[in-house]
């Protein structure tokens, strides 16, 4: 259990998500090789600024942190690698999503009309992009100086490599480069989006991941008793055996593979004048609370994350604030009892199930976070499958990515803010693309037909474009429909990458990757 | 050729097992409906299937056209795995693999070189090398699966059954049982609508499909 990984040869942003480390500010920026050489030149010289998955001692003491100021990490496309000179032998192992790339699986992504590929930044447009770099720092500063750092290595390889322009920035203006930044209120960093939620909680846990083994209740795969385990290694790195006891499809040779892993790059702009008329209007007709509301869209209360199944109403979520108020107010005493009770009671902000919710009157069933994390809800009758959770494990996606843009007096549907979605995953089209198609854009699998999810589903303002607030049918209240929704979120560019291990990053620079 | 119809993939899967290994099983088959039909439920959980269907054929037994066609003189019994769901061919081998290997493994276990439903990729390679095509595959109802067509059943009959109940009702009576009859039925609404896209390659089929039909328009306008 929780096999040690070689984390000095794992990329950092496969295993650790920056913001929750003190990085809040990020810069995305993609690359052009122009020729062989050139290229693989500037790698070798990056190669010694990229932060590998190596555990930081000091996250818990700030005062003997060995993080660093800022992190640097690569990842490629296909037409990247192709540009890098891999052998074809190697190219042709690549699973085939990877190599078709994002823009050509738009229907598939439900990447249509204002999501549609010709609405995108212009960085996608015509000749794809060949490699994602990016950047966290713990400030602005940080982040600038590593920027300036690699545009320097690019200066040194005289025209090679190239930064592709054309991401919108806040403006309307056309930036190099992707700036993301967690979002601050009262001067401190939030894990919020723009549309007011707490974002980011529950992302999976597996075996040597390196993380706290406390974190892995409600993060890894649910057994028929009701604990959890850590998900398989090969569910997020390649050359790891996964959760079908195989290595995941992989290129050739080994060392290519081993250790590194796929990403998915998507700016996700956020219609926030869109998502607040909605909800007001909506609202009106509800019985409860506007947050109430938008919790039962998300599944989760906007302002702390606190689940829905913990705290299904209003009454729920006062009480629930008020015992948390109170045990933080003693813990901050020092009272070792509070600190645990407090403990126990954040865990289950992530250790839940929805055993006790199957008509969804607590958290709907097409709830945001019910779709994509479905946590052996799919098991409708109980002992059916082998596992509980057979039908989520291999559907999990480990998920990165800051908010972009945004300030509180600007944000209309116009103004440039929403999310960098990244996710990781050994698999995009069976982790990724299946989530993406099956259950955020389409219902069979919660018997709710076509419906999609509010948040993110690729909805177009029709009375059928809906979402079922489910009632408890005993207490003699119809459910509340949400109908004709808009689309709340829009496609603003992305690609799948390749995020190769150190030894792999090593070889393609040196040119000997050789599948012989 | 399509596999393809609306929401539906038709798949059929024809695999060779010795002939006393196959009235071996279709004892085991018999016991297992009649006896344990709990070993069913992931089967029936599983919401993307349609329909699925296990037929042993005897090696004595294939089917001839007429009486005049030879009979085959077959070295194996077969068993013929009909199924009917919705999702692309990935999703239902993933899932069925996923969610019920040790079913899986019960039906195919005597057959020749089934190599388990786990690890995934023989399993995967064991159902598309023994896979027939279909030749032709119709669907009445392209945009429903079978989740579709059930909860509408459903909500059909409760319907019929409030309208028969509501006439001597007076405004605040009918709004209760109208609210108890929405809570009732608030798993039989979803929405109707296309299939997802099963795959970038059927994409191209529906693309060329189009295409086809537009030049046999113009065709046939130029005719005119």
């Amino acid at each position: 259990m929780n096999r040690p990984l070689d984390l000095y040869d794992i990329q950092g942003n496969i295993c650790k998500g920056y913001g929750r480390f003190g990085f809040p500010k990020a810069r995305y920026f993609f690359l052009e090789f122009h020729d062989y050489a050139g290229g693989r030149n500037f790698l070798q010289q990056l190669i010694p600024l990229i932060t590998t998955a190596e555990p930081w001692t000091g996250r818990k003491q700030p005062d003997q942190s060995d993080k660093p100021a800022a992190t640097t990490n690569i990842a490629f496309t296909y037409h990247g690698l192709c540009a890098l000179g891999l052998p074809r032998r190697s190219l042709d192992g690549f699973p085939q999503e990877f190599k078709m790339g994002m823009k050509p699986r738009a229907a598939i992504l439900g990447d249509n009309g204002p999501s549609s590929p010709q609405h995108w930044d212009p960085v996608w447009q015509g000749d794809t992009v060949h490699a994602w770099v990016s950047i966290n720092g713990q400030t602005q500063e940080t982040v600038e100086q590593r920027f300036a750092d690699i545009e320097a290595l690019m200066q040194s390889v005289q025209g090679s490599v190239s930064i592709r322009p054309g991401h919108k920035g806040p403006d309307g203006k056309m930036l190099p480069y992707q700036d993301a930044s967690a979002v601050f209120e009262n001067g401190k960093a939030t894990p919020k989006e723009h549309f007011g939620f707490v974002d980011g909680i529950g992302n999976p846990y597996f075996e040597g991941c390196g993380n706290d083994p406390e974190r892995l209740p409600g993060r890894g795969k649910l057994n028929r008793d009701g604990k959890w385990e850590p998900l398989a290694t090969g569910e997020f790195i390649l050359g790891h055996i996964d959760e079908a006891k195989e290595y995941p499809l992989a290129p050739e040779p080994h060392l290519l593979a081993r250790n590194g892993t796929f990403m998915v790059y998507r700016k996700l702009h956020e219609n926030v004048k869109t998502f607040n008329d909605y909800v007001d209007n909506m609202a009106k007709d509800f019985d409860g609370s506007r947050e109430l509301l938008m919790a039962k869209f998300s599944g989760r209360w906007p302002d702390n994350g606190a689940p829905l199944v913990l705290a299904p109403d209003d009454k729920a979520k006062a009480e629930l604030d008020q015992k948390m108020a109170e045990l933080q107010k003693k813990a901050a005493e020092g009272d070792a009892c509070a600190i645990g009770q407090l403990k126990a009671l954040e865990e289950q902000w992530i250790n839940f199930t929805y055993n006790d919710d199957k008509h969804g009157a607590k958290c709907p069933i097409g709830a945001h976070i019910r779709r994509t994390n479905t946590r052996g809800s799919l098991e409708t009758e109980k002992g059916a499958f082998d596992r509980p959770g057979a039908l989520v494990d291999r559907r999990r996606l480990m998920r990165r990515g800051l908010p972009y843009g945004g300030h509180d007096e600007l944000t209309n549907d116009d103004s440039e803010q929403g999310i960098i979605f990244m996710c990781i995953s050994a698999s995009i089209e069976r982790q990724f693309e299946f989530v993406q198609q099956q259950w955020v854009n389409y219902s069979n699998d919660f018997h709710l037909g076509n419906d999609r999810d509010v948040l993110i589903g690729a909805n177009n303002g029709k009375l059928t474009d809906k979402h079922i607030v489910q009632v408890n049918p005993k207490e003699g209240k119809a459910p509340f429909f949400c109908t004709h929704m808009p689309r709340m979120v829009e496609t603003r560019g992305g690609d799948y990458f390749f995020i190769p291990s150190i030894t792999a990053l090593d070889m393609i620079a040196q040119g000997i990757i050789d599948p012989t | 050729m399509s596999n393809v119809a609306g929401k539906a993939y038709g798949m059929n899967v024809l695999t060779p097992l010795r002939w006393w290994t196959a009235l071996w099983q279709k004892l085991i088959f018999w016991v297992v409906v009649k006896t344990f039909p709990y070993f069913l439920k992931g089967l029936l959980t599983l919401s993307l299937i349609h329909y699925a269907r296990w037929t042993i054929i005897n090696r004595w037994s294939f089917p001839r056209l007429d009486k005049s066609q030879p009979k085959e003189k077959l070295s194996y019994s077969y068993m013929l795995f009909e199924s009917n769901f919705n999702g692309s061919w990935d999703q239902y081998i993933d899932s069925f693999s996923f969610a019920i290997p040790s079913g899986l493994d019960m039906f195919w276990r005597w057959n020749i070189k089934y190599p388990k439903s786990i690890p995934l990729h023989d399993f995967y390679n064991y159902i598309r090398f023994n896979q027939i095509e279909s030749g032709h595959y119709y669907n009445a109802y392209p945009l429903a699966a079978a989740n579709d067509v059930k909860t509408a059943q459903k909500l059909f009959t409760n319907l019929g059954t409030f309208q028969q109940n509501i006439a001597n009702l007076n405004d605040e009576e009918f709004l209760q049982a109208y609210q108890q009859f929405l809570a009732d039925n608030q798993h039989s609404l979803g929405s109707m609508g296309e299939s997802p896209l099963m795959s970038a390659s059927h994409e191209l089929v529906q693309e060329h499909q189009h295409a086809n039909i537009m030049m046999a328009r113009a065709a046939g306008k130029q005719e005119a």
